[in-house]
């Protein structure tokens, strides 16, 4: 399916004023490359229809008590691992309804990471850059949000819930800044509006009066901005049933279970149909330097369902295949255990998940020594990860942007992605 | 004054006789820097053969140097008492009447308070509160203290309040060297941190070089008042480490020890510690005053940075205040500053430079002149989309800052009139509105109007909250004019949008607030009315 010919999608006015661009399908699309030089590889996107959809595990996964679990060694930790549908991949036992949906996923197991705390470990997750440059980076969702979005749509392009990023836009600028749902998915502040609707519509007149009034001298790209953006502030309050999901959540929420992150794994393959590229979830909370295993189990009772259920139902509408699911968080955990029964932060070698979108699913990516202190074979570290995030979406991971007069690239020079993953 | 029929003695007369000449011929020696300008960027129009947009209307300049020196809208009597003034050097009287402004120097301050420190400063929790080097910055504006005079200060850090510029920058001096190349100097040397600068002269020394100024700074936090105070030392000793090109580094390295260098020109002269100096134990002081160092060397910074000699100084400094009052430096981005740049318009910006040096830096001076050029006075209405053009045959346009649009928002609405204390906009704070407002633009500084700046306008309880009919604010006077509504919407736009309407404006407007006579319904409309001029284009934008 083609996401950019839902109904949902106006046909873009900007195209319109511009000139517009048409696809084969017929369809109308932004030529909003033109801020930074025109951009073939954000049509190629735009026309697949990429999607991405973060699992964001705040606190940092433990990957020796879910993916890369050490059975017999001291690092260990009481949970048993379970054998999933692909052969030789285990997984712990409190994950049994994802051990079905292993033929999906890469599971990369040799991630080997530079920040070792929160916000900058947040920030480099999100980013692929270290917190401690003083350039603005743009987060993952910014980035996805420019180069796989369209500006004109109703729906905003970087939807997110619960406990996520912390770099924003940077200097891809306020276009692509999150639109940042409660932690139980309802809407942000400022998204309801208590007027009655026709005070609303004439208001909205009287401003587009004024400014049709203006705008036969003043041809300057800002008020064309400012114009734009202001009807997309009002379309996305008449587009924003997409976000209420109430009406068929009675019956998904055994399915997905019924939790906030369960909610939004629903809430986003319902974004996802209508045309948002990216959407995160975070799950809370996983940073279990005290009673890591209670924490861990508790957590995974809730992403197994919701995770799992997100697959299958990407699965069934044929989206799978253009929208790609990461799992992972700021950092991994020990492998040692501390007398609080908690592992602490540890960056050496953990745990991330990719599927959909190109990736080649039922594998492991790298691995990690006996006990899991040391990465064994093909470290990855977030340039790496970020490399392969973009190539499977269609975006060109070295796209050159300007911070000022400097030169800032989408990741890192030497970044490079895992091929051996990637169909 | 007349020779033969002078009442004086003989020697006065010729006195002032010689004087006159001399004035006279100064005059046709040095042309006003203001016709220079003009001059050189017609020419650049022939040349690139432009059409220039016509001259901005009253209404126009008014408001776009309201904003460009107070940082906030004229009030409706400010408006109308320039509106109404009928002399022909009436802007010139305008534009000296805001530079002795109060608001000038508050405004010049949050200016350069947001260069130097952006939305997000290094160093949070010293310098998240910085009142104190906030008003002493703006005291310099006010007081027209010399633009060499200011930095000197900045960099001395002698002056109670302007230490936190250092501060930021505690046990960075490499972070400090980029942020004084580049704010004072024009110049990004961030690249040469890493390795040597891919294009140009510089070099990691250089680089190293700078930063051995900044090395032995030393910060001291007291509180007086409940206050954070801070106090610079320097020490007699300690050098920066240097490396080499970063991707040949090896674990471990701890590198050689550079001495300070002036960038892109001569190592410093210091003399030898005496065999028997010994260095204070600065961790154990905790009070000032810290000791003086036996050689300075930020006050040698300081002085070389400042001298007129200065290859880049006066330079970096015109191209930033023209790029503040014209959009966009002569050299663009203002911090793209090398030996190699090329100025779009090279002959102005060696006038600029010359003129500003030959006045000491006069900073008043050098806006005046700017301010009553015909480049500034430019209308910005007329073809092209970019908002900044390259040969400034149109005005600029840019969007308000957090703080304008808070200070314009009260003018606009006379919120004060309708307060009996000072107080800030409620549910609107500060911090709450440079949130929302405080970035609207992309890395190259294209203005972007994200959607979350409308959802509050739009969504909000606090804009309308702030229209809302209260004694004495906007809302409440025209409601309770004797004025016909017609005449009402002059004073609306002049408020608001600092222009009168055109007629089909005051008609549909009249129309839209009329629509019914029920009082409060007019009430409500009215409202609406003003909400809709405060979303528009002419208020968002300082075009």
């Amino acid at each position: 399916m083609n996401s950019y010919c839902t109904p949902q999608d106006h046909i873009n006015r900007r195209a319109l004023l511009k000139g517009s661009l048409l696809t084969g399908a017929g369809c109308s699309v932004a030529n909003f490359g033109s801020l930074f030089g025109a951009d073939e590889v954000t049509k190629t996107a735009q026309k697949k229809g990429k999607r991405c959809i973060l699992l964001w595990m705040n606190g940092g996964a433990s990957q020796i008590d879910t993916f890369d679990m050490k059975p017999g060694r001291p690092t260990a930790g009481p949970f048993r691992p379970i054998s999933t549908n692909v052969d030789g991949m285990q997984v712990c036992e409190y994950l049994p309804k994802m051990a079905k949906q292993f033929d999906k996923l890469a599971v990369i197991r040799s991630m080997k990471t530079g920040s070792p705390d929160h916000p900058d470990g947040i920030y480099h997750m999100h980013t692929g850059f270290k917190m401690s440059e003083r350039t603005p980076h743009a987060e993952i969702g910014a980035v996805i949000s420019k180069y796989c979005g369209n500006l004109d749509a109703d729906l905003p392009s970087f939807v997110r819930m619960g406990p996520c990023g912390n770099a924003g836009p940077g200097y891809l600028g306020p276009n692509y800044a999150p639109f940042s749902l409660k932690r139980d998915g309802s809407m942000p502040t400022f998204s309801t509006n208590n007027l009655k609707p026709e005070v609303r519509e004439r208001r909205a007149d009287l401003f587009r009066f004024l400014e049709s009034e203006f705008s036969k001298q003043h041809k300057a790209e800002p008020f064309e901005g400012h114009r734009l953006a202001k009807e997309r502030a009002w379309r996305l309050l008449r587009a924003k049933d997409a976000f209420d999901v109430s009406e068929e959540w009675p019956k998904q929420k055994d399915r997905y279970g019924d939790t906030n992150f369960g909610r939004g794994c629903f809430m986003a393959l319902k974004l996802a149909e209508r045309g948002v590229p990216f959407i995160e979830i975070g799950h809370d909370n996983y940073d279990s330097h005290a009673n890591n295993f209670v924490c861990h189990k508790a957590n995974m009772q809730q992403l197994d369902p919701a995770w799992s259920s997100l697959l299958i139902d990407l699965e069934d509408r044929g989206m799978l295949e253009d929208t790609l699911v990461v799992w992972m968080g700021e950092v991994g955990r020990t492998p040692y255990i501390n007398n609080r029964a908690g592992r602490d932060h540890y960056i050496k070698a953990w745990t991330t998940v990719l599927s959909g979108a190109g990736i080649v699913g039922g594998q492991y990516y790298g691995s990690s020594d006996e006990d899991g202190r040391e990465v064994a074979e093909n470290p990855v570290n977030e340039g790496d990860f970020f490399s392969t995030i973009y190539t499977s979406l269609g975006i060109d991971p070295r796209k050159k942007h300007f911070w000022g007069k400097r030169p800032v690239w989408l990741t890192p020079e030497d970044a490079k992605p895992i091929s051996a993953i990637m169909s | 004054m007349n020779f033969v029929n002078s009442r004086y003695s003989p020697t006065v007369s010729i006195r002032s006789y010689l004087l006159l000449l001399a004035l006279f011929y100064g005059e046709l020696w040095s042309e006003p820097l203001r016709k220079v300008i003009d001059r050189e960027v017609s020419a650049g129009w022939k040349k690139e053969k432009l059409e220039p947009s016509k001259l901005a209307n009253d209404e126009t300049f008014l408001r776009r140097v309201y904003l460009d020196l107070l940082g906030m809208v004229p009030s409706y009597e400010e408006a109308k008492a320039f509106l109404e003034e009928e002399s022909e050097d009436k802007r010139e009287k305008l534009v000296d009447q805001l530079l002795s402004d109060e608001r000038f120097g508050k405004h010049q301050m949050q200016i350069w308070d947001l260069s130097i420190f952006t939305r997000k400063p290094a160093n949070p929790s010293f310098t998240k509160d910085r009142d104190r080097f906030k008003d002493w910055l703006a005291k310099q504006f006010n007081d027209n203290v010399s633009w060499d005079g200011i930095v000197q200060k900045m960099i001395l850090a002698e002056e109670e309040g302007s230490a936190m510029f250092h501060v930021q920058y505690r046990n960075k001096p490499e972070d400090e060297t980029v942020a004084v190349s580049r704010l004072f100097l024009g110049t990004q040397l961030q690249c040469a941190r890493c390795h040597d600068h891919p294009f140009e002269e510089l070099s990691q020394k250089d680089f190293y070089g700078m930063a051995g100024f900044f090395v032995r700074l030393q910060v001291l936090q007291e509180t007086k008042d409940k206050k954070k105070v801070y106090t610079i030392g320097e020490k007699s000793s300690g050098e920066v480490m240097f490396t080499g090109d970063v991707r040949e580094q090896k674990p471990g390295d701890k590198g050689e020890p550079v001495k300070p260098k002036f960038l892109l020109g001569d190592s410093l002269n210091e003399p030898d510690l005496p065999e028997d100096f010994k260095e204070p134990d600065y961790k154990k002081i905790k009070k000032a005053p810290y000791p003086k160092p036996y050689f300075s060397r930020k006050a040698k910074l300081a002085e070389w940075m400042t001298s007129p000699d200065n290859p880049y100084f006066a330079k970096a400094a015109v191209n930033r205040f023209w790029a503040q009052f014209m959009g966009r430096g002569l050299v663009h981005p203002v911090d793209n500053l090398t030996p190699d740049s090329k100025p779009t318009h090279p002959k102005l910006m060696d006038a600029l430079a010359k003129e500003f040096i030959a006045h000491n830096f006069d900073l008043k001076w050098f806006f005046k002149e700017i301010l009553l050029t015909k480049a500034y006075q430019r209308d910005s209405a007329g073809p092209g989309e970019e908002a900044t053009p390259k040969w400034y045959q149109r005005a600029r346009v840019r969007p308000l800052s957090a703080e304008e649009l808070i200070a314009s928002l009260r003018v606009a609405t006379r919120f004060d009139a309708a307060e009996s204390k000072e107080k800030s906009l409620p549910n609107a704070t500060k911090s709450y509105m440079t949130k929302i407002f405080g970035e609207p633009v992309d890395g190259r500084g294209n203005f972007q109007g994200g959607i979350h700046e409308h959802l509050f306008l739009n969504n909000g309880s606090q804009l309308p909250g702030i229209i809302r009919a209260k004694k004495g604010n906007l809302a409440y006077t025209l409601l309770n004019s004797e004025n016909t509504w017609g005449g009402r919407m002059d004073e609306l736009f002049l408020s608001t949008i600092t222009r009168t309407p055109t007629e089909a404006e005051r008609n549909r407007m009249v129309g839209y607030i009329t629509a019914s006579e029920d009082k409060r319904e007019i009430q409500a409309r009215l409202e609406e009315a003003i909400w809709t001029l405060l979303n528009t284009s002419r208020f968002r934008f300082n075009y």
